[in-house]
């Protein structure tokens, strides 16, 4: 399931519901807010989403990995509003009865989700000005 | 003529100096109203980096109008 979230995300609670007791492994991945990109120093961001599309496209991408993929369960929520350096921006997670479907099927869902999922970001930098984020690998 | 919400969203908000916009046109396709709403933006935007919703739908740049219909024009995701 794909979710986006105005408030801190609960990683906890999102990593209970991906455990699996026929899997064998959990492979996690979060996104964290740097204090730099592209050369310039970030003091804070926001995440602008065009939410209906975005949840549409979100679960698309869960179901393609579903379809890909030999795993469990999949799950991946991004936060949209305000965020401040170091706060939790995406978080990723897999169960799966191996490793390699884990840590392929992971990847998968954050490429996917950075490319398509209709999210923007603008940064804040610390000389006061802010912009849109073109794109990033 | 046709009644349509327009919706745009990141850097597009900037360049329309809007998120959201209401107008009548006799455009019959998404292609011809891009056309016609670049005589209010700001700059020329990089259209084949843009992509095009209907009813929250993503659609192709040669999909229909109809009256009533809500456009998005997006530019490229930057998320995770």
């Amino acid at each position: 399931m794909f979710c986006l979230s105005d408030k801190k995300i609960d990683d906890q609670q999102l990593k209970q519901q991906t455990l699996d007791p026929s899997a064998g492994g959990f492979v996690c991945f979060e996104g964290w807010v740097r204090d730099n990109n592209q050369g310039k120093d970030v003091q804070k961001l926001a995440y602008e989403s065009y939410p209906i599309l975005a949840v549409k496209e979100g679960n698309k991408i869960i179901a393609e990995t579903y379809e890909k993929f030999d795993i469990k369960k999949a799950y991946c929520t991004h936060r949209v509003g305000l965020l401040e350096i170091g706060d939790m921006a995406v978080w990723v997670g897999v169960s799966a009865a191996h490793r390699d479907a884990a840590y392929k099927a992971s990847r998968f869902i954050l490429d996917e989700v950075k490319s398509r999922v209709p999210i923007w970001k603008n940064e804040t930098w610390t000389d006061g000005e802010s912009g849109w984020v073109e794109q990033e690998s | 003529m046709i009644h349509l919400e327009i919706l745009f969203f990141g850097k597009l908000k900037e360049i329309w100096n809007t998120k959201k916009l209401t107008m009548q046109t006799t455009s019959s396709n998404i292609e011809e109203l891009y056309t016609e709403l670049l005589t209010k933006a700001s700059e020329v935007p990089h259209k084949a980096s843009i992509k095009v919703a209907i009813n929250d739908e993503f659609v192709d740049w040669n999909s229909q109008l109809k009256d009533n219909d809500s456009i998005a024009f997006l530019p490229p995701a930057s998320g995770g």
